[in-house]
């Protein structure tokens, strides 16, 4: 029996799939299909679908998305997909999220195997870090027939999706799943190595024809006044704490103060519902209309309970009593509580990677450096630093090392 | 993605896959069915062409739909009689067709008045360069009764009109058949004594599928007036199969070569039509309501069933499920078998109780308490209504019980099936 914080949103069946799918419009020149950050053709997949093809559908999400399991659940697809489908003029859109995640749990519960090795054109690339970007980017790079070595600084491989994203979102078997077919692809993983410190750039230079560094914003920001503060706990080192126990953790505080709106704060406050904690108190800089989690996320994570505040920041904090003062209102709210959790946005750490960055991002477009041998992806490169985006990052920057070593040939 | 080979060799011609466009408003000039090559589809049969002095002159609008709960073309009704353009512009457009598609089958419907009308089109189609001929013996809704279904069902006529077609062109020839008729083997016996290689089945079905209420006429509605004409989709699926059983059961047609008709949008249809002996398959109103687009799952999907069946080509699959179908009298009467419920999947509605009681036997015991419906075997006939009408899978097939006086072993009963057995949820 899974705990509440493991039990994941029911999934369609066979009969309530194809109702949601008898809601598609069928679409001439699908709206949706050109939504999607990564590529996905949901038009395509809702069609294969209505028209009982489910391995079909399978197909044609697995081969633009080695993801396309994780996507199916974590993605905000109501700013993408959902938001340009054209049912939205009738009632709602089509659930797309949800009609991906059964086929691709149908493709999993039916053993396929979609993805096709390249046959080997004898060059070996290295990738540093097994988030969605290093992993997309290893699954396009086998396909085109390059070997692939991925380094892990962590004992498990997919960065934030394995501990970042709590389990009732995305359940670790679920990544497992994601994670194993790109191994039976070819791709090799080296767990517990930190460039810089166990292996140097130097080494996977002369190793590798190139290598691409993919790691994400997998460090939590701290504010000053909190620093130190025995009450405080960062988004990333919680979130962590509690998918690695499966939610079975020790003391679970009567109460907790979350600090932040994006969507990593609304799965920390949800996570915490879900722990039984019973005031759970979210405040947020930003006012509603300028939110910055996802409405999906923001939504769910009100129906859990939580109290969320708009537009507070905090102003001091005095052991576990924290004062916050509204950023237009003369309002000002003194709360004490067990636990309070920063999630106040994450930064990358692009120590001896060969890679500068500037508030997390490298200054200049697409994905290579000024070391020819060396290109990046992933958050640490322009675009958004969401699960789709990272796929489409991985897939560019595969594509653009084709393109380097043999000219986009075979 | 899947590849497989779909080709099929069909009265001696080639096609890359066995999915054509029927005669119909579907496949009505050259720019309609080169999208349909262009989007995967194995071959056309090019909307019927009549003689020169048969004027068409159609009415408007000419269509309709039946509907049930929330879907739409459960069946469709269709007024529209054959092709409109002129007899040369036709043949120009098969010429064409057959120039820039040479992989591409070409099949020209052809549909004659007399004798010398079937001889004198099937002549000019094959200059015209069509691969094959199919007979339109069974329109229903033409305004000659010289024309379509009228002549179908009379087999003197099939006999000679085939004949006629013979003598104008050595093409192979498939006769189209109208579901119109009780028995459809005279009339196929018919066809092939009058030399055609092979049988289309089945036609539209004579219809009217909707009256207006308040005009107290039928739909479409024509300057306040309508007519029966032909009905197809899906709907008339199991009249097409029922066909396809009897044709290739009758003596003499085992192994009749069969394009099959009727009702086809997804792969598991094109898969059933095959079952039941069809080598070529015909589509048209799932192509109206949806395009020809959907011709790649259809392909897609038929792929990856041969990968399951184990099967390289689908000349293996063609009428293997025919001697399963047997006469009613040939069934094994000696046993029943119970339903079974998943109490963990019910969610207790109680539409089994309500089809148990009002349409069968009244063998399920409803308890109001727990909203829990329960199997009364002293009374169940294991009609297994229940399970169809089960929204949530949750009664499948049970224990084997044979019938008092009958001599066999319940476990040597095979009750596997994909429908009742294994629900699909």
């Amino acid at each position: 029996m899974s705990t509440k914080y493991e039990k994941e949103a029911p999934s369609y069946t066979m009969t309530t799939v194809m109702e949601e799918a008898a809601r598609c419009l069928l679409c001439h020149d699908a709206p949706c299909s050109k939504a999607c950050p990564a590529g996905t053709d949901p038009a395509r997949f809702i069609r294969s679908v209505r028209f009982r093809n489910l391995k079909g559908a399978a197909e044609t999400i697995r081969e633009n998305n080695a993801m396309g399991a994780i996507c199916a659940r974590v993605c905000p697809t109501e700013k993408y997909c959902e938001l340009a489908c054209s049912r939205t003029g009738i009632d709602c859109p089509i659930d797309i999220g949800g009609i991906q995640r059964f086929v691709t749990d149908y493709e999993e519960q039916e053993k396929m195997d979609i993805l096709r090795k390249g046959d080997s054109n004898g060059l070996s690339i290295a990738i540093v870090g097994s988030g969605p970007a290093g992993l997309q980017t290893a699954a396009t790079l086998l396909q085109k027939g390059y070997a692939v070595n991925i380094y892990e600084k962590n004992e498990k491989a997919g960065g934030y999706l394995r501990y970042g994203i709590p389990e009732y979102r995305l359940p670790d078997e679920i990544v497992d799943v994601e994670i194993n077919r790109i191994v039976n692809l070819g791709a090799e993983i080296k767990y517990n190595v930190t460039i810089g410190k166990d292996v140097t750039m130097a080494d996977l230079k002369a190793d590798h024809d190139a290598v691409v560094v993919a790691v994400g914003a997998s460090e939590a920001k701290m504010l000053p006044m909190f620093e130190g503060n025995p009450y405080v706990e960062t988004a990333v080192d919680f979130l962590a704490r509690v998918k690695e126990a499966k939610g079975d953790i020790d003391n679970i505080p009567a109460s907790a103060v979350v600090v932040g709106g994006g969507d990593v704060a609304m799965d920390v406050a949800t996570t915490l519902k879900r722990l039984d904690v019973k005031n759970v108190t979210d405040l947020v800089y930003e006012e509603f209309d300028e939110f910055k989690a996802s409405k999906k996320e923001l939504d769910a994570t009100q129906k859990a309970g939580v109290t969320i505040v708009d537009g507070y920041v905090p102003t001091d904090v005095d052991g576990n009593t924290v004062t916050f003062k509204h950023r237009h209102l003369d309002s000002e709210m003194t709360i004490k509580t067990d636990l309070i959790i920063l999630a106040v946005g994450q930064q990358v750490n692009t120590d001896n990677l060969g890679v500068d960055t500037d508030h997390g991002e490298v200054q200049h477009a697409g994905y290579k450096t000024d070391d020819e041998k060396v290109f990046f992806t992933g958050d640490i490169a322009q675009g958004d630093k969401t699960v789709v985006w990272a796929v489409r990052k991985g897939k560019e920057v595969a594509e653009e090392i084709d393109q380097a070593l043999l000219g986009g040939n075979k | 993605m899947i590849s497989k080979d779909l080709s099929v060799e069909f009265l001696g011609v080639h096609f890359e896959n066995p999915f054509l466009l029927s005669s119909s408003p579907v496949d009505n000039c050259y720019e309609m069915c080169a999208k349909a090559f262009d989007e995967g589809w194995g071959g056309v049969v090019f909307k019927t062409i009549g003689p020169k002095h048969f004027k068409i002159n159609e009415v408007s609008p000419r269509f309709d739909e039946l509907t049930k709960e929330g879907t739409p073309f459960v069946g469709f009704k269709n007024m529209e009689q054959i092709a409109e353009h002129s007899l040369e512009e036709n043949l120009h457009d098969l010429r064409h067709l057959k120039d820039d598609y040479p992989n591409k089958v070409v099949i020209a419907s052809i549909m004659g008045t007399n004798e010398e009308d079937w001889e004198t089109l099937a002549q000019l189609v094959t200059e015209a360069g069509a691969d094959m001929i199919e007979m339109n013996l069974s329109c229903p809704q033409m305004t000659s009764h010289e024309m379509g279904s009228d002549v179908g069902t009379n087999p003197e006529l099939v006999k000679k009109y085939c004949a006629a077609v013979k003598r104008g062109s050595d093409l192979p020839m498939m006769a189209k058949m109208t579901p119109n008729i009780t028995d459809m083997v005279p009339a196929a016996k018919a066809s092939m004594a009058g030399g055609a290689d092979g049988i289309a089945t089945i036609n539209t079905v004579k219809s009217v599928a909707n009256i207006d209420l308040d005009r107290k006429v039928g739909l479409p509605i024509v300057n306040g007036k309508s007519s029966i004409s032909g009905f197809s989709g899906k709907a008339v699926k199991p009249i097409a199969l029922r066909f396809l059983q009897q044709l290739r059961t009758a003596a003499g047609l085992e192994q009749l070569p069969i394009s099959g008709i009727g009702g086809i949008e997804t792969w598991q249809d094109a898969a059933e039509f095959i079952l039941m002996g069809a080598t070529t398959l015909q589509v048209t109103t799932s192509v109206m309501q949806y395009g020809y687009r959907i011709v790649e799952d259809m392909k897609n999907g038929l792929m990856h069933y041969m990968e399951d069946q184990h099967v390289e080509h689908l000349s293996e699959l063609i009428g293997v499920a025919n001697k399963n179908i047997v006469p009613a009298e040939d069934l094994d009467r000696d046993y029943k078998v119970y339903p079974k419920i998943d109490w963990d999947k019910c969610i207790g509605c109680g539409r089994c109780y309500i089809s148990c009681f009002d349409g069968a036997h009244q063998a399920i015991t409803w308890d109001i308490k727990t909203r829990r419906p329960s199997i009364d075997t002293s009374k169940c006939v294991g009609c297994h209504l229940c399970n169809l009408v089960c929204p949530v899978g949750a009664i499948t097939t049970g224990e084997v019980v044979m019938k008092p006086g009958t001599k066999g072993n319940p476990e040597d009963v095979q009750i596997e099936s994909s429908r009742l057995t294994h629900p699909v949820q």
